[in-house]
């Protein structure tokens, strides 16, 4: 073909090509390996600053917390950096502050999760680190005591400053109940103060180990060089001596009850209102993504906009999702002033009455999807991002595709197959748990409304 | 042959005419395109001299010359009995009757005809030339962030990176809490609110609706020092994003109704970070104890007094006065090229007049005579303890001494108050530290959590004892090495991001003067001396200059009934 058709042919496919791109994110090459203890391997190198994120996530987490010691997971992960391999806790933190780096080792739902961010020069001392608090901690009995009373009173004084962070913790204890996820993820006063010594040691023995976990690496090295060091400071780690916890699926909640705590004096009320509602592996992403954004899930949001913009009830709202591998939480969740609890709870439950009706309209679809995609990139920008997003990959079992095809799943949606999804994640206004922290006195008549209530003080050592 | 014939033979005296009507052509084409603005004024004359001067050179060209089927020759040249002069000569005619219809036809036009112009003819203006953009002068600053300051004064840099196909837009507005005064206390930050709530072409909430249906999120903040809005974008939305932003500083609407609601949001945050928040509660209070004459003592949401008295007019002329070009400072990173912010910018921003700088903050904080000290008594299971120090400004040296002092001191589980306090000694729950970098002399401030029952007086004079310590005998080679590695890594850490490299473009020409000094970063860290930390150490960590604020329940003071 002569070369006015050629280049008219090249200009097409790049405009086909742009177009692609700008309608999606492709996560980069990496590779995957298992050792033969059972730990995954994920590589992924990023060379654009002199930086290497690392994520390691040890399947388990509350969930498997012993019954009545919430917050075993939690502490566990706190008192694996105070001291590990050949070093004490003030050395171990010296190690990472010398080189600028930057690790913590924190408790999830069902996992424990090391994040670390070194400087790229400093990856062997970093892999050192991680592979002696995962392997060799010290588990020191006076550091248990002295994290064991920090986290009781750290539980404290969020009472004071912020009540709203505890939201989530009554929130799950309440909905949930005695099911693995409602274990506050932090523990409680009370399950903090019965942890022994003794006790958390077997918990290290039973629920960490090899078979559980997932390095996950980026940045700015050789895929080869640093597949050699993981393997060799990993591979010959024992297994964990218990099977991993897989909690079943909780049955949502029909009919509406109330938790009420008591924070006299408080000036304003928080309150959480949910029910169960889906898993990390649901099939409809797209639909849900779309569906929360709408909903609860940005300023513009029909939450937002009636309670905030309009009604100047609060300083935000919004809803959101917990989707761990059993349907979790779907909640919204806000605050206003003491005066106008009722007003604002009644408020958010006719917009989710409006959006169980009526669905979301087409513009409404269009403006989520652009809004989606062009916040998506900046969230996989970082090597510590990218590490992150493979080993959540890993961890629920989901295929790359659930990335790389989120642009054309988006696209794919419609009003209709987002009302159907709608219909199985959010409930109906007459089947909620309302979690409400303010001042008893003052809105006890009025939230008795809403369903039988339980009343509790903010000051007592348990949130359930 | 008669000298008339000859000319009539070669064609000269044909010639002659249809120069003329040509000329004439010509010369009533040059006409409309000079009074249309096509052409330049002076065209005219410069045609008329052309056909002037060329008259003759044509007529002697027909004389020596003639066309013959082998193109021109000199006519002694041709064969006469060859010569097809008198084909050309009809040619002639034909091309003279054909200009002169044309003529005609172009005379009667004109009369009858509707005048209309082609294009208005605009005022005589100079043409601006292209703009000249201010690429990095020093050696290290990458050499593609480039920068240009418009007429109006607004300044705009843009860093490129097409690492993501999006871009982070920062205007930082040189309006804080420290240009209040009593009576217009938590102006700046009501405004950061007001911003989204309307224009005279958008309804408000149509600002966030627009944007984020073009896939765009937003925030603000606003600090003692400036109101900063942030935009994070596709790139497909530049154009939406900076028309926007123009709109809403060219059009800002301050509806009533809106005020009135938006007033209640403030409250509303007010009592979330304030009210209801010891850690905010006891803040408050030390600002406005530490600064007794500076407006760093306002708090930067406002007095409740003053948020429930704001009128439209405050609004009104405050955002005259502060939102104003030249008030401005945008940052452009991410997807994008100079060239086409700068042009952009030209056609969104340029419109936007300059006003009268605001008034510059007067006030300096006069030296501090003496401790002060205050205790608020409130519920609290557990007991909070601030002590703050008078200290430099953002582009002092001084600060970036401090900075690593800091570092050594709180921050990190190895760092001096939080190995010594809280892990050792167990006498506090946790230690964080910070200096404020504004305009202005601000606070090293260090903030301690206490747990239940603490004796909060022998804390404090632990944490006294320590800073007296390291003024007395400096920090250790490890720990100096130590604070280098940490600025350094966070340095990177930073510009891994298109919204790090906005951020720390804006803050360091906003207040360092030049976003050139970002990158002298490695190089000034690595220059801090042991001697010149200790001595800021000695300089900052005096008692007089202290600051000291508790806040805890009745029972918990000393010598309560418990």
């Amino acid at each position: 073909m002569n070369a006015f058709r050629a280049l008219s042919l090249a200009c097409v496919l790049l405009l086909i090509a742009s177009g692609v791109n700008a309608a999606g994110v492709t996560l980069p090459a990496h590779e995957r390996v298992e050792l033969a203890n059972g730990t995954v391997l994920l590589l992924i190198e990023k060379h654009d600053v002199p930086l290497i994120g690392l994520e390691a996530v040890v399947r388990g987490g509350a969930v498997s917390d012993p019954d009545g010691l919430g917050g075993m997971a939690s502490l566990l992960a706190e008192l694996m950096q105070h001291g590990a391999g050949r070093r004490d806790a003030a050395a171990f933190a010296g190690a990472i502050a010398a080189v600028g780096g930057k690790l913590s080792v924190l408790a999830g739902l069902e996992g424990i999760y090391v994040s670390a961010d070194f400087m790229a020069r400093d990856a062997e001392l970093m892999i050192e680190l991680v592979a002696d608090l995962l392997q060799r901690p010290l588990l020191a009995a006076d550091q248990l005591e002295k994290l064991r009373a920090r986290s009781i009173n750290l539980i404290k004084a969020a009472k004071g400053s912020d009540p709203g962070e505890l939201l989530p913790a009554y929130g799950n204890a309440f909905l949930f109940g005695d099911h693995p996820y409602g274990n506050p993820v932090g523990g409680s006063e009370s399950t903090l103060a019965n942890i022994s010594h003794e006790k958390l040691r077997q918990y290290y023995e039973e629920q960490v180990g090899g078979d559980r976990l997932i390095i996950s690496v980026s940045g700015n090295f050789n895929t080869v060089a640093m597949k050699a060091r993981l393997e060799k400071a990993f591979a010959g780690w024992r297994p964990a001596t218990m099977p991993l916890p897989a909690p079943t699926a909780a049955d949502k909640q029909t009919g509406r009850r109330v938790l009420l705590i008591d924070k006299p004096g408080a000036t304003q009320s928080y309150f959480w209102l949910g029910n169960i509602g889906v898993a990390a592996d649901y099939a409809k992403r797209a639909e849900l993504s779309l569906a929360n954004t709408v909903f609860g899930g940005r300023f513009t949001s029909m939450l937002n906009t009636e309670m905030r913009v309009k009604a100047g009830l609060t300083y935000g709202a919004r809803s959101t999702l917990q989707q761990p591998s059993q349907p979790g939480a779907v909640v919204i969740s806000s605050f206003t002033e003491t005066g106008t609890t009722v007003e604002a709870i009644d408020l958010a439950l006719k917009v989710l009455g409006r959006l169980r009706d009526a669905g979301i309209k087409e513009d409404a679809v269009n403006s989520a999807r652009n809004y989606i995609m062009g916040q998506f990139p900046p969230r996989l920008e970082t090597a510590r991002q990218l590490a992150a997003q493979f080993a959540m990959l890993e961890q629920y079992g989901l295929d790359v595709a659930y990335i790389n095809d989120y642009g054309a799943a988006l696209s794919a949606a419609t009003s209709e197959s987002i009302a159907a999804a709608i219909g199985e994640i959010y409930p109906a206004p007459e089947n909620l748990s309302f979690v409400v922290i303010g001042d008893a006195g003052l809105i006890r008549e009025n939230i008795s409304r809403y369903g039988p209530v339980t009343e509790m003080s903010i000051k007592e050592p348990r949130f359930r | 042959m008669s000298l008339f014939s000859e000319l009539r033979r070669r064609n000269v005296l044909k010639v002659a005419l249809l120069y003329a009507v040509a000329s004439l052509l010509i010369l009533w084409i040059v006409d409309h395109a000079v009074s249309s603005g096509v052409l330049p004024v002076w065209a005219s004359e410069f045609m008329l001299l052309l056909l002037a001067i060329g008259f003759p050179v044509a007529l002697i060209f027909a004389w020596v010359y003639e066309i013959t089927p082998q193109g021109l020759k000199k006519g002694v040249d041709v064969d006469q009995t060859q010569s097809i002069v008198y084909k050309t000569g009809q040619k002639l005619n034909a091309a003279v009757a054909v200009l002169a219809v044309l003529g005609v036809a172009a005379l009667v036009g004109e009369r009858l005809l509707p005048e209309f112009e082609l294009i208005r003819p605009e005022p005589v203006e100079e043409i601006p030339l292209r703009p000249v953009y201010s690429a990095p002068e020093a050696a290290g600053v990458p050499k593609e962030i480039t920068s240009y300051t418009m007429s109006n004064g607004l300044r705009i840099i843009v860093w490129p990176d097409h690492d993501i196909p999006n871009v982070v837009m920062y205007n930082f507005v040189r309006a804080g809490s420290r240009n209040e005064y009593p009576g217009i206390t938590g102006l700046s930050h009501f405004f950061e609110h007001m911003m989204f709530n309307g224009t005279s072409k958008l309804e408000p909430g149509e600002f966030d609706r627009v944007m984020e249906a073009a896939g765009g999120a937003n925030n603000a903040y606003t600090s003692n020092d400036l109101t900063v809005y942030q935009n994070w974008f596709p790139r497909s939305a530049l154009k939406t994003i900076l028309e926007l932003e123009a709109d809403r500083l060219q059009n800002l609407a301050i509806d009533t109704d809106l005020f009135e609601s938006e007033r209640n949001v403030v409250y509303s945050e007010r009592r979330l970070r304030i009210d209801d928040d010891n850690e905010g509660r006891l803040y408050e209070q030390m600002m406005a104890t530490a600064f007794l004459a500076h407006p760093y003592q306002f708090p930067v949401i406002g007095w409740p007094s003053d948020i429930e008295n704001w009128t439209k007019e405050d609004l009104e002329s405050y955002f005259k006065t502060y939102y104003a070009p030249n008030n401005c400072t945008m940052i452009f990173s991410g997807a994008v090229s100079p060239e086409e912010i700068f042009l952009l910018a030209e056609q969104y921003f340029a419109p936007i007049p300059r006003q009268q700088p605001p008034p510059p903050v007067r006030t300096v904080e006069p030296e501090q005579a003496g401790e002060r000290r205050f205790v608020i008594e409130s519920e609290a299971q557990t007991p909070l303890l601030h002590l703050a120090f008078h200290a430099g400004r953002a582009s002092d040296p001084e600060t970036r001494h401090m900075e690593l002092l800091l570092h050594i001191l709180v921050g990190d589980k190895s760092s001096r108050l939080h190995r010594l306090l809280v892990e050792e000694e167990q006498v506090a729950l946790s230690v964080g530290g910070l200096q404020m970098e504004g305009f202005d002399p601000g606070l090293v401030y260090f903030y301690l959590t206490l747990p239940p029952g603490a004796d909060i007086d022998a804390v404090e004079t632990r944490v006294l004892e320590e800073l007296r310590r390291v003024a007395a005998e400096g920090v250790t080679r490890p720990e100096l090495a130590k604070a280098r590695s940490i600025v350094l890594a966070d340095f990177w850490r930073e510009i891994a991001t298109i919204n790090g490299k906005a951020s720390a473009l804006g803050n360091y020409e906003v207040f360092t003067g030049s976003y050139e000094n970002l990158f002298a970063l490695p190089e000034d860290v690595n220059a801090v001396t042991a001697a010149q930390i200790k001595a800021v150490a000695a300089k900052v960590f005096q008692r007089k200059n202290a600051t000291v604020g508790a806040l805890r329940s009745p029972a918990d003071a000393p010598g309560a009934a418990r």
